[in-house]
């Protein structure tokens, strides 16, 4: 039956293309805005196309704002925060999903209840005074130490760890293989793709960050990307909208690539029941 | 003896950053909330529950909470639909489906004010390329950022759009971990692909799944203000504004610390109160293997 | 050999610790690449002439998250030395009790005269007669209009509407329909949320009505809003009338829809701020059609007022350590001199607050090519500086713009009459008022 399985193959690339195009609009709209020039950003009837690639924009808003600088400062942030998180995410997840303890509903509810507590919103002010006492302002530290937890990634584990058999850790047991043993080579490689999926969870929350490095961040050597596309942008006059697009789509591309890479850990059929029958 | 404080050591570096990092300073915030407080601190006056108690009488309160709950239910339960369609269609192995994924991701990667910046344009009143779109093919002039609901809808259609990467990727890991035998012995028993849609793929991925519920109701109660204020700035008329944009709009444009304390409060409580229930009574649709 | 060895010691410590530049910190809001660069070499220039003195200069986000930063170093005790704060920020920054009044330094130097600063912007930043502030870049309302879709309709177009009722009468004649019904040219677009309560403000001005109490609080706290009257209903019905009728079309929040509107010339009429020249007359260049300028109109029979001034203004920090209030009044001094002006309003849009700017511009004809920049600024020279046009001055301000911009949303979707709307506007204002000020 190939001709069916080509058929099939046809259909799928074809829906493929159709949902992407749909879903990708928006950021195509970027694109062609970050390709033309400023007179003709804002044309009617709006056209899709730029006349020329006009790269200009690109270097315009790569130099004028040192985005190199920048985007290593987000990169150094983003990967501690990733690293960060998802390590002590997965540490308590575990601790929750597959060991019986005294307080471990309270812990978990209070772990669960900082979902509700963005930092950027309700405590910018106590956080900086912190950082502020100890001498972190303008450092990586500043940026980097208070994000480390996660309850998102925590949670997440949990659940995962929780649709692995019982049967293996028993196994395990038997095998004379403590908890942390268990953990790093059975449970671990057992949840590869979600453990990739918060990774980029992970690093996505932190390259986005805004307002924080803003407050916490005092030379232009320590801003971070968003900080500079904040930078690109006009207060009461126009805004080259051109050079923001470019900038934009440029700050995008790490997490792209990162999920790109990432994205290859999610092959299906390999998985099996993880038992031997 | 290890053996019993082992789960508690694993806790450890997670909760002393959120007792020093979090905890902490949200204390001070939340005891700020029995206080009216002048934007640099330097006038304090200790008022009890009055700002609570302007919260409540206040009408737009209650608006911007009825707001919020249309606009989160219909948020999750739209996205969460949508996305796991296109994670089923994703997880097929055929060519180029990295590079697809990575297209279809990529809405998350982007800053929520990025996004309502996109849908802003798209949206913008005769020279944007949906307002264009609406007025050659259907003849009509929606105006979709200033009048209700089409600014409520549009708020929504952005930040589901916004959101779709998140589901997707973990209802993929979730799909990966189906083992293939079920699927095929479910085949042999007779089951057509919606079958094993219903009896199968939903069921195993209902751990996934009530997670990510919560996730999404916590990122629009909580993300979304970002959207809202390059879209429309809760408008027309506060039709728009949900309880996280008031917060957002007490704390960062009137800096009004006391009430937007108290605000902060009131809405950790809704959410304890939801996620307290959501657990209780959640837990039992979840199929653990 | 040691005795000189020691000498060249500490003759290099004392050049050392004598001659170490003081170091100040200025936060601004100036975002956009060029004006970030134009204020760096500013700074560069004056660091050249005072090698004593380094000025970090930080773009610190838009004019809301460097008020949010300032706070929090304020509360974390480390604030810069001199920041850029908005219009609507001057109560609250008068009241944070960290600010070192600009009318001490003026009268402890008379190497200033405070005489040459715009009488408009020095009013805007005085407060019960003292000038807290020193004004920066400061901004007008303006209407840009379309000479070529004038001619279109039929309409002059040397002879723009001065009047809202013939502005509102213009506006009709500019509305273009299609054969389905649908409107495709407006007369006239505006940008609501933040620009829309703006021009409110501006409107009231322009007849020379308050709208806060005790002269708009310069010459006691405000503590009541007083806009809901005649003034304020002329402003109401004004907007609501070419919006119920089709002939304006509300480009939603924000400046830049309504600019794309009529930059694409799908309206023929646009309200924005003065910062837009530039891009203006650019785009009026590249979409073949003639832009002309005109100034507010105002309701005919009502005395003329004026227009207020937009934009931010610099404040010197006290940080308790006078060499570096000094380096700030230095620099602050130099931002205002007659080339730096020049510097920052031709390569912004921003008119000078420096009289001598304006003089030497005009004498070397740039306002004689650049006949736009002409019109912004005499609108605001030939306001009359009253209580009404110096603006408003409290500490709920962005309350009050975010109440009168949601009573323009309840009226254009006809949820209240512009009566109540503007009432509902006053009553949200009265409350926010009281709240603040309760606490002084």
């Amino acid at each position: 039956m190939k001709k069916n399985k080509m058929i099939r193959t046809i259909l799928i690339e074809a829906l493929l293309i159709f949902v992407t195009i749909i879903i990708l609009l928006p950021l195509f709209l970027a694109v062609t805005m970050s390709l033309k020039k400023p007179s003709e950003v804002f044309v009617y009837p709006p056209t899709i196309f730029p006349n020329s690639f006009y790269i200009q924009n690109y270097i315009n808003a790569f130099n004028s704002i040192n985005l190199g600088r920048l985007m290593l400062n987000s990169l150094i942030m983003s990967v501690v925060i990733m690293i960060g998180k998802t390590i002590f995410g997965i540490l308590s997840g575990y601790a929750f999903s597959n060991f019986r303890f005294k307080g471990s509903s309270l812990l978990f509810a209070l772990l669960f209840v900082t979902l509700f507590m963005p930092a950027e919103l309700i405590m910018i002010v106590p956080l900086f005074q912190i950082m502020q006492s100890l001498h972190w302002v303008n450092t990586y530290w500043a940026l980097t130490v208070p994000f480390l937890a996660s309850a998102t990634t925590t949670f997440l584990m949990r659940q995962h760890f929780m649709t692995i058999p019982k049967e293996l850790e028993d196994a395990a047991k038997i095998d004379g293989a403590g908890p942390m043993r268990f953990l790093l080579e059975i449970l671990i490689p057992l949840s590869k793709s979600t453990i990739g999926g918060v990774a980029v969870i992970n690093f996505v929350y932190a390259w986005n960050l805004y307002l924080w490095p803003l407050v916490v961040t005092n030379s232009n050597e320590m801003a971070t990307a968003q900080i500079g596309l904040k930078m690109l942008t006009n207060v009461e006059s126009t805004s080259n909208w051109g050079v923001i697009m470019a900038g934009t789509l440029m700050v995008l591309a790490p997490t792209l690539i990162l999920f790109f890479a990432v994205q290859k850990l999610f092959v299906r059929g390999i998985v099996t029941t993880g038992l031997k029958e | 003896m290890a053996k019993k404080i082992f789960p508690y050591l694993l806790l450890v570096p997670t909760f002393i950053i959120i007792a020093i990092f979090i905890y902490y300073p949200a204390f001070q915030t939340f005891k700020l909330s029995f206080y009216r407080m002048s934007p640099f601190g330097n006038r304090l006056f200790f008022v009890g529950f009055q700002n609570f108690w302007s919260l409540f009488t206040s009408g737009q309160y209650i608006q911007s909470a009825l707001t919020t709950l249309i606009f989160v239910t219909v948020t999750v339960i739209g996205g969460l639909i949508i996305s796991l369609l296109l994670a089923l269609l994703l997880n097929e192995r055929v060519p180029g489906i990295g590079v697809f994924r990575t297209l279809i991701f990529a809405p998350y990667a982007i800053s929520p004010a990025v996004a309502g910046t996109l849908w802003a344009f798209l949206l913008s009143p005769v020279a944007g390329y949906v307002s264009y779109l609406f007025l050659i093919l259907f003849k009509a002039q929606p105006q979709w950022l200033t009048t209700y609901p089409l600014a409520l809808i549009a708020i929504m259609i952005a930040t589901i759009w916004k959101n779709l990467g998140f589901n997707v990727i973990f209802f993929l890991a979730g799909l990966q971990s189906i083992p293939q035998s079920y699927y095929e012995a479910a085949t042999i028993d007779g089951a057509n692909s919606v079958h094993r849609l219903l009896r199968i793929t939903i069921p195993l991925l209902s751990p996934i799944t009530f997670y990510l519920i919560v996730m999404n109701v916590t990122f629009t109660a909580f993300s979304a203000f970002a959207t809202i204020d390059v879209m429309t700035q809760g408008g027309p008329a506060n039709t728009t504004s949900t309880l996280i944009y008031k917060l957002y709009q007490d704390g960062f444009v009137n800096f009004n610390t006391g009430f937007a304390s108290a605000e902060s409060v009131v809405l950790i409580l809704i959410m304890a109160v939801f996620t307290y229930l959501y657990f209780k009574f959640g837990q039992k649709a979840v199929f653990y293997q | 050999m040691r005795k000189v060895f020691l000498f060249s010691v500490l003759t290099f410590l004392a050049v050392a610790i004598f001659a170490a530049p003081v170091t100040i910190q200025f936060w601004h809001a100036m975002g956009g690449t060029d004006r970030i660069q134009l204020l760096q070499n500013l700074a560069n220039e004056f660091m050249q002439q005072n090698p004593d003195i380094k000025v970090d200069v930080q773009y610190t986000g838009s004019y809301t998250d460097t008020m949010t930063k300032m706070i929090a170093a304020v509360r974390a005790g480390n604030p810069p030395d001199l920041v850029m704060i908005y219009d609507i920020g001057t109560q609250m920054m008068i009241d944070s009790g960290v600010i070192i009044p600009i009318q001490n330094m003026i009268d402890k130097d008379p190497s200033f005269d405070i005489n040459t600063l715009v009488p408009a912007s020095r009013g805007y930043y005085t407060v019960g007669g003292k000038l807290y502030s020193m004004p920066f870049n400061s901004s007008n309302p303006v209407i840009f209009y379309n000479k070529t879709l004038f001619e279109k309709a039929g309409l002059d177009p040397n002879n723009p509407p001065n009047t809202f009722e013939e502005f509102i009468e213009y506006a009709k004649k500019l509305t273009v329909k299609d054969a389905n019904g649908n409107t495709i040219q407006y007369g006239f677009t505006f940008g609501s949320g933040e620009p829309l309560a703006w021009f409110f403000e501006q409107f009231m001005a322009v007849q020379n009505a308050l709208l806060l109490n005790n002269n708009n609080g310069r010459d006691g706290r405000a503590t009541k809003a007083v806009f809901a009257n005649e003034a304020g209903l002329r402003i109401f019905n004004f907007f609501n009338e070419m919006i119920q009728n089709g002939s304006a079309i509300n480009a939603g929040p924000g400046w830049d829809n309504a600019r794309q509107i009529f930059i694409s010339q799908r309206a023929a009429m646009l309200i924005t701020s003065t910062s837009d020249v530039n891009m203006m007359v650019k785009a009026a260049q590249s979409g073949n059609f003639s832009l002309g300028v005109m100034f507010l109109p105002h309701p005919s029979g009502v005395p003329y007022g004026g227009v207020i001034v937009g934009g931010a203004s610099l404040w010197m920090v006290n940080t308790n350590n006078a060499q570096r209030e000094e380096a700030t009044w230095k620099f602050l001094k130099f931002l205002e001199s007659t080339d730096a002006q020049i510097q920052w309003s031709t390569g912004t849009g921003y008119f000078p607050v420096n009289k001598n700017a304006i003089i030497k511009l005009l004498y070397e004809g740039y306002y004689a090519k650049n006949p736009p920049y002409l019109v912004t600024v005499l609108q605001l020279l030939m306001s009359n500086v009253t209580p009404a046009t110096r603006g408003g001055a409290t500490g709920a301000f962005p309350q009050i713009r975010t109440a009168v911009d949601t009573a323009f949303g309840k009226m254009f979707t006809k949820a209240m009459t512009p009566q109540q709307a503007l009432q509902w506007a006053q009553d949200q204002a009265n409350q926010a008022i009281a709240n603040y000020n309760s606490m002084y």
